[in-house]
């Protein structure tokens, strides 16, 4: 079980969602990913997609501007 | 002897080659500078015209110039492509020669191309219109088609001019309406994002079209793989779609030179600055481009302007002048809507996307871009670019200030 960095802090929508659907391809079941960006619409956009993708969002948090959010993968089929 | 070399002549490499073959004139002439460019292909084509092949029937063979006949005639072609470039030791090696050529400044500007391998069953399946070969053979079926389903859209990140997909299906509706069957196909468009269009104020435009033209979304769908027997799409999570015919856009990748250099990313995308656009820490080398990991989308307009960018910047370098540029991050796709309408995506690093509706204007303005298309290639458009970017057009930077440039329609 890993944890992705997915920095997408200066990119304006829809870089961090870009970022984030890449990282999820290459992300397994279990795996971790922590999406930075200073894009404010990533709270609303972070929530949508794991509920549309059935993904776990552990938290949003904000620091200095920068949004982390960090989503537990836990919907693909067929992968452990 | 400073020799530039410029890896790759489509877009952006013919409009960085071009610029140099401007700027260093008397240079060149007193054989002071050299500007080679290698590319293999024998023909350059106007890729966004595509889309006209695979859904308008056009005739291919207008959408493509020899590559030599693009480049200035103080520009030499070695018409093979480069097998490795290295640029700690500044050399390329020519893939089909296997000989040596060294530079003191590279350019490179290698394009990307879509890689349906990715995706398991993709490349059975399915016709992308990004691949020359597949457009004309997308007309041929579309033509026999009696009906059924249809499905578009995006079958994995990245990949070049994100209206592309938006636009084929748009494109399919129009020619099963004007054919007066178009009851009798369904249209259904599959996206990873969770909008018909990736930016908010361009998906506020697509979806009441989508609504009206009864095209189906299905968002947030992940393709996984496809079953080109059964005619299913599968998504990540285990949803499926059925399809009659498949035109998806698959992810891009860059060509094996780059993904297996020491300056791209894990991704093999070329690490460059995103204003200067120099390659990681060379600073006598530059990326332009489609093959480069910056943050904005994949699109000809960034190729181009970037081209200037990286032109003026080796000249004022070989000549000692003080006027760099900086690129803007401008972007400008079109997306014909059909029935002779088209909008524009048009953003910068600093400027989100905003909402332009489609417009007759719209689509006369995508008209005549294509057909200056080649002029522009050769650098006769420039004063047309200055005027229509503005102050997009690039940053300057002149003794450390940052500035736009000054709007003269004269030219650079
Ligand atoms: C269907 C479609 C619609 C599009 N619509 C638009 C639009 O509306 N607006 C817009 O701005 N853009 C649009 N584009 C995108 C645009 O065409 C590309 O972004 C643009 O061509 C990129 O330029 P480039 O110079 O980076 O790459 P390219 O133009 O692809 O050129 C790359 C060149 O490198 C050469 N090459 C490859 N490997 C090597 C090697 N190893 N050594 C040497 N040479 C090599 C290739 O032969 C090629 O000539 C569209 C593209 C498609 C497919």
């Amino acid at each position: 079980m890993a944890t992705i960095i997915v920095d997408s802090r200066g990119t304006a929508c829809p870089g961090p969602i870009t970022d984030l659907i890449r990282a999820y391809r290459k992300a397994a079941n279990g795996d971790l990913i922590e999406l930075l960006a200073t894009d404010v619409g990533i709270k609303s956009d972070a929530k949508a997609w794991c509920e549309r993708t059935r993904n776990e969002l552990v938290g949003i948090t904000e620091d200095a501007g920068t949004y982390k959010a960090v989503i537990r993968i836990v919907s693909k089929r067929g992968m452990a | 002897m400073k020799r530039i070399i410029v890896i790759g002549g489509g877009t952006g490499g013919a409009v960085v080659a071009n610029g140099l073959a401007r700027h260093l004139k008397k240079e060149i002439r007193k054989g002071e500078v050299s500007v080679t460019v290698f590319d293999g292909a024998k023909f350059h084509e106007f890729q966004p015209a595509y889309l006209a092949v695979a859904f308008h029937g056009s005739n291919e063979n207008a959408i493509r110039r020899p590559t030599s006949s693009l480049l200035s005639s103080s520009v030499r072609l070695v018409d093979e492509n480069c097998s490795k470039i290295d640029l700690a030791n500044k050399f390329v090696v020519g893939e089909r020669s296997g000989k040596r050529s060294d530079f003191e400044y590279a350019a490179i500007a290698v394009g990307c191309i879509p890689d349906p391998s990715q995706i398991p069953g993709l490349s059975e399946a399915n016709l992308d219109f990004h691949t020359s070969n597949h457009a004309k053979k997308i007309f041929d079926r579309i033509s026999k088609f009696q009906g059924g389903k249809i499905v578009t859209g995006i079958a994995g990140l990245p990949y070049k001019c994100p209206p592309s997909p938006n636009e084929s299906t748009f494109l399919l509706h129009e020619f099963f309406t004007k054919r007066g069957m178009r009851e009798k196909v369904g249209l259904c468009f599959i996206t990873p994002y969770l909008r018909p269009y990736p930016a908010e104020p361009m998906s506020e435009v697509i979806e009441p079209l989508y609504k009206e033209r009864k095209i189906e979304t299905l968002l947030g769908f992940n393709v996984e793989s496809v079953d080109p027997i059964r005619k299913i799409v599968y998504s990540m999570e285990g949803e499926s779609v059925s399809y009659d015919e498949l035109f998806l856009v698959p992810p891009h990748i860059t060509p094996d030179v780059i993904r297996r250099s020491e300056f791209s990313d894990s991704d093999g995308w070329v690490i460059a600055n995103k204003r200067d656009l120099h390659v990681k820490d060379y600073d006598y080398a530059f990326a332009i481009g489609d093959n480069t990991n910056l943050p904005i989308s994949k699109a000809g307009v960034e190729a181009h302007l970037e081209g200037v960018v990286v032109a003026n910047n080796i000249a004022a370098e070989i000549k000692g002048t003080s006027e760099r540029y900086l690129f803007t991050g401008r972007f400008q796709c079109t997306m014909e809507t059909g029935f002779r309408k088209a909008t524009f995506v048009v953003g910068t690093y600093d400027k989100p996307v905003k909402k332009i509706r489609p417009s007759f204007t719209n689509y006369v303005q995508k008209k005549i871009m294509a057909k200056i298309y080649w002029n522009a290639e050769l650098g006769r458009c420039e004063w047309l670019f200055r005027m229509n970017f503005g102050r997009d057009y690039y940053d300057t930077i002149s003794n450390g200030k940052t500035a736009a440039p000054a709007m003269s329609p004269m030219g650079q």
